[in-house]
């Protein structure tokens, strides 16, 4: 095997520490500090790439970060999925293969790098560790500052920074307002996602060379200049052993005296300021020569091209900054920018050579003359876009797809600018380059992720009683962030549908428990604490005696139901109000938006004490004898503690406020306990029960005994589309009281009117029939129509009842409290037609016989 | 105390704590509350950590909190306020070692910079997505969670600490 490799210089590599690699299925030798491009070129690879369309071969054209060609797929000792071979760290057992510009994840999961996040805060971040870079970082450094300079390459520029802290392979993936910059830091076999606030950024990204689009300008051996040079300085890798120069610009003179003091023959430097250029590319999957626009053939494997160079500006654009042409340098530079934000060296066009505004060479025809390399795209997909009338390089953008490639276009965005000015007869620099959006390079969605996979993806919330739950086999259901247990299985396998009939049947006919914890609570304290209440909620809040509770609901602006809870007032000036174990927050908030912004006129202070108790809700004809057994200080009789108050007290010696409050129509008592006591205070009550025969409930049973009783859950019966009216609730709307959130729009017409969609109980014609939640209902005539079928309301809850001994559902129909006694059909994809009678949504004791045990 | 690279965590503990609500005018005369944002005092018995314009949590020991609401009812009295028992609705991880600032630093958006985060500061913020308190006390970082988070919040630490 030819090596390309001089025997002396690099300032990159560690010749003392060889290591191999492999690059589509055979092994190479690299040396410490190689990228995968350089180590390739050094074992005379150059090619081995294809285009992603048309399939053409392709090699490596550059020496960083704006490569269009050389893409691997990394998938030992990590997995990257791509990127590019010149910003790819060779170490010592990598595998790799080529990508044609696109790539695709494996079937198999990948070896995971380690991922982390990481915030940081800084007085100056300078991006680019470039000579102006190093200058302006070493600057703030000796002036105190805390400074990070973060650079994308893994080049060893510590040992020129001093002091400064600095991240190689670090890539500015994002820059946004007031100083916010992503940083992207592969080290090794980790990957970091580091947030970056800080209060000045310095860019010094430096500047990319721009190709030239000719005829077959993307054969493999076509290389920009100042990559040839970096193969030569860097890495000690000579890229050719012959070379021709075509250039519009000053800079390629010292890249051609390097090659030839490196040995490499200079076979022409074709200059099309001297009226030189290339016409078109010779060789098959290398280039063998090129043909000179001036008809001579010049026989080389290396053609170095420079078409100028772009300083850097994709982040500077991306947070507002302005660009000006500068005709001098055939360039746009950075001109208005953010106050935090300012640019320094190449980039500010400090030391770019003046160049020709060249972008292309004439020709007969246009279709070998790449200008986006990885989308495939040449100056005639760019005609053919003027042509049909796009005059705009956005637009042309998007015809072509020109600059949306994994290189974001880093080689021809300019250059299609300049085409498309160039066709149209514009001034040069009349169109910017297309605007530049983050992500500056692509980051794989899992490092976005970061450590928040599997179990931490969303925080998971849990009640004191947790444990036991699981010690008792619990099946938990996501309510909100919470898990609730959903049905407590007496043995293991009991179906969902038969622990419900239990635990039903227990809280009907005996005793029953279950972990309310999750309700949000709210402290509500102040002399016009009582106003307040009675302007959030629709009924009156300031009737209710001290040591009472009262139901109440609260409706949006909209005057659809918001939320409910149940409100205990403490003293004059204090309240204890729930709410659902969802919407707690929102309730605090919008309690604190009011006090804040509309009232701030009212004294009233808002406490959240959600996880200061823990809820215990004993339920049944029982509940008496259960709260006796585990000793309580409370007289509990009727008589003393009656349906809708609260006491403090003590349970099992246990401090403890309880609340004769029923979501089922039984007799129950909610023992509210410190959060901190509350296992102690559940294992006591349990065991108490145990001689009663008391049974843990879930969230599904807790719904069928509310259901059974029309008690609403707002989220499940409720979309926020439903008035009080529509829920048969009118009784709850205190219009006397003064006003409250949402009175007004009761009035509207849409709300009043008759056809609005009522809640309604259904009971299926066969009382075994399981209506799906979610059915749609339509009249009987349509039970079995082909759709389209006008539907006229749909099933909101759908159960077995134990108590009833049949199953029954609640729904939204149209004008449905008309409708009781009619028969409607429930249709879902789910199961076949389903006929039901409309009934009114109270199903057990409606009386309320039971309450009182 | 859970010992990780650099950090040191301590079992939950929920000490005595009170959330104060009152406007500092108020306030001022008849308490001696932290006036600067996301500050704390101490005066050896109880710590008063700002938590806004007008609140405050009070953090004493378990056995004072009785002793502390009426402090500061008596305190405030004829004034509009709110003090409200809250010892079970945050538990406390106390955090030691050198690398506990910049564990904290990789789920915490805060600058927790030693050059910038100092002893007797406290803020309100978000760690590993959920809401905290951190407090930096002169024997280590204090972070109050709620009791509902704390199975995720010790799942990121684990995970995060290696």
């Amino acid at each position: 095997m030819t090596s390309s490799r001089l025997p002396n210089g690099g300032s990159e590599i560690d010749r003392s520490k060889p290591l191999s690699f492999v690059f589509d299925d055979v092994e190479y030798p690299a040396f410490e500090g190689d990228t995968l491009a350089s180590a390739l070129l050094a074992n005379a690879v150059n090619g081995g790439f294809r285009s992603p369309i048309l399939g053409r071969p392709r090699g490596v054209m550059t020496s960083g970060t704006s490569e269009p060609n050389a893409f691997v797929e990394v998938s030992a000792p990590w997995f990257d999925p791509i990127v590019p071979a010149t910003m790819a760290k060779a170490v010592d057992g990598l595998r790799s293969r080529s990508l044609p510009g696109v790539a695709r994840l494996p079937e198999s999961p990948p070896p995971e790098r380690a991922l982390g996040h990481h915030h940081a805060h800084l007085d100056v971040l300078v991006v680019g560790g470039g000579p102006a870079g190093i200058r302006a970082a070493r600057r703030a450094t000796e002036e105190g500052k805390r400074v990070l300079l973060v650079d994308e390459h893994h080049w060893a520029i510590r040992s020129q920074v001093g002091d400064v802290e600095v991240l190689t392979s670090a890539a500015v993936t994002g820059l946004y307002d007031d100083g916010f910059a992503v940083v992207h830091v592969r080290e090794g076999g980790a990957s970091r996602l580091c947030h970056v606030r800080a209060r000045e950024i310095v860019l010094a990204p430096g500047a990319h060379e721009r190709p030239i689009a000719f005829a077959g300008n993307d054969r493999p051996g076509v290389m920009l200049a100042g990559a040839a040079a970096d193969y030569l300085d860097r890495f000690g890798v000579r890229p050719g052993e012959r070379a021709v120069i075509f250039t519009t610009n000053d800079s390629s003179r010292a890249v051609a005296a390097a090659l030839a003091a490196a040995g490499a023959d200079i076979a022409a430097v074709l200059d099309v300021r001297d009226g030189a250029a290339v016409a078109e590319t010779l060789g098959e999957d290398r280039v063998a020569g090129v043909r000179a626009a001036d008809g001579r053939t010049l026989e080389c494997d290396l053609l170095c091209v420079s078409g100028g160079w772009n300083p850097v500006i994709q982040l500077w654009r991306s947070v507002g900054g302005t660009v000006r042409y500068d005709a001098t340098l055939a360039c746009f530079l950075p001109d208005e920018g953010p106050p935090w934000l300012s640019v320094v060296g190449s980039a500010a066009g400090d030391g770019i050579e003046p160049s020709a505004a060249f972008w292309f060479v004439e020709g007969a025809e246009y279709s070998a003359h790449f200008v986006d390399l990885q989308r495939d795209q040449t100056v005639a997909d760019v005609a053919g876009a003027v042509q049909r009338g796009l005059r705009n390089v956005e637009h042309v953008k998007r015809a072509t797809y020109i600059g949306t490639a994994v290189d974001q276009g880093r080689t021809s965005g300019a250059l299609a600018a300049g085409i498309v000015d160039h066709l149209l007869g514009t001034d040069r620099g009349a169109q910017g380059p297309s605007n530049p959006r983050p992500p500056w390079e692509p980051i794989p969605f899992r490092v976005l992720a970061g450590p928040y996979g599997g179990d931490l993806f969303d925080p998971v919330r849990t009640t004191p009683i947790h444990g036991w739950h699981i010690e008792h086999r619990a099946v938990f259901e996501n309510v909100g962030q919470w898990k609730r247990p959903w049905y407590f299985p007496a043995e293991p396998g009991e179906s969902l549908e038969d622990a419900v009939l239990r635990e039903c049947a227990a809280a009907r006919t005996g005793v029953a428990m279950m972990d309310a914890s999750t309700l949000g609570k709210i402290e509500v304290v102040g002399a016009d604490a009582a106003v307040f209440l009675d302007r959030m909620y629709t009924n009156a809040m300031s009737t209710l005696g001290v040591g009472r509770i009262r139901y109440g609901l609260m409706l949006g602006q909209d005057g659809m139901a918001f939320d409910d809870g149940v409100a205990m007032r403490l003293a004059e000036d204090g309240y204890l109000v729930t709410t659902t174990t969802g919407g707690a927050a929102r309730v605090l908030d919008r309690f604190e938006e009011w006090l804040q912004t509309e009232w701030p006129d009212l004294r009233v202070y808002c406490t959240s004490v959600t996880e200061q108790w823990a809820t215990i809700a004993v339920v049944g004809p029982l509940t008496r004898e259960v709260l006796r057994a585990a000793g309580t200080d409370v007289d509990i009789s009727n008589e003393a503690f009656p349906f809708m108050t609260w006491r403090d007290g003590h349970v099992a010696g246990l401090p403890a406020r309880l609340a004769r409050v029923s979501f089922s129509g039984e007799l129950a008592v909610e023992v509210n306990v410190a959060g901190t006591d509350g296992l102690r205070a559940w294992k006591a009550l349990f065991d108490a029960g145990a001689s009663f025969g008391i049974m843990p409930y879930g969230t599904e049973a807790m719904h069928v005994l509310r259901a059974e009783k029309g008690f609403v859950i707002v989220g499940q019966d409720t979309d926020g589309t439903q008035t009080p009216d529509d829920l048969g609730m009118s009784w709850i709307v205190n219009t006397k009281k003064g006003d409250f959130i949402g009175r007004r729009s009761l009035h509207r017409r849409d709300t009043t009117r008759a056809d609005r969609k009522h809640l309604v109980g259904l009971l299926p014609e066969e009382p075994g029939s399981l209506i799906a939640e979610g059915a749609q209902l339509v009249e009987a005539a349509e039970a079995d129509a082909a759709p389209p079928v006008a539907t006229i309301g749909h099933v909101t809850s759908s159960y077995r009842s134990a108590v009833l001994d049949r199953t029954f559902a609640l729904a939204l129909l149209t004008g449905g409290r008309s409708r009781v006694g009619e028969t409607v059909v429930a249709r879902s994809v789910t199961h076949d037609p389903i006929p039901a009678t409309v009934t009114e949504p109270v199903f057990h004791d409606p009386e309320g016989t039971r309450r009182d045990g | 105390m859970t010992a990780e690279h650099g950090i040191s965590r301590s079992q939950p503990a929920y000490p005595g704590q009170v959330d104060l609500r009152i406007s500092a005018n108020d306030a001022r005369g008849r308490l001696a509350l932290p006036s600067a944002p996301n500050t704390f005092l101490t005066d050896g018995e109880r710590e008063s950590l700002w938590l806004g314009p007008d609140e405050w949590l009070i953090v004493t020991a378990a056995d004072r909190v009785r002793e502390t609401i009426g402090h500061h009812r008596e305190a405030l009295r004829d004034t509009h306020h709110s003090v409200v028992d809250v010892s079970a609705n945050r538990a406390v991880l106390d955090l030691g070692g050198d690398d506990r600032l910049a564990v904290l630093a990789q789920g915490c958006s805060i600058d927790l910079d030693p050059r910038v985060w100092r002893p007797s500061m406290c803020v309100q913020t978000l760690l590993a997505g959920i809401p905290v308190i951190i407090q930096e006390r002169d024997a280590g970082t204090r972070v109050f969670v709620r009791p509902s988070y704390l199975s995720h919040l010790t799942a990121w630490f684990e995970r995060v600490a290696r």
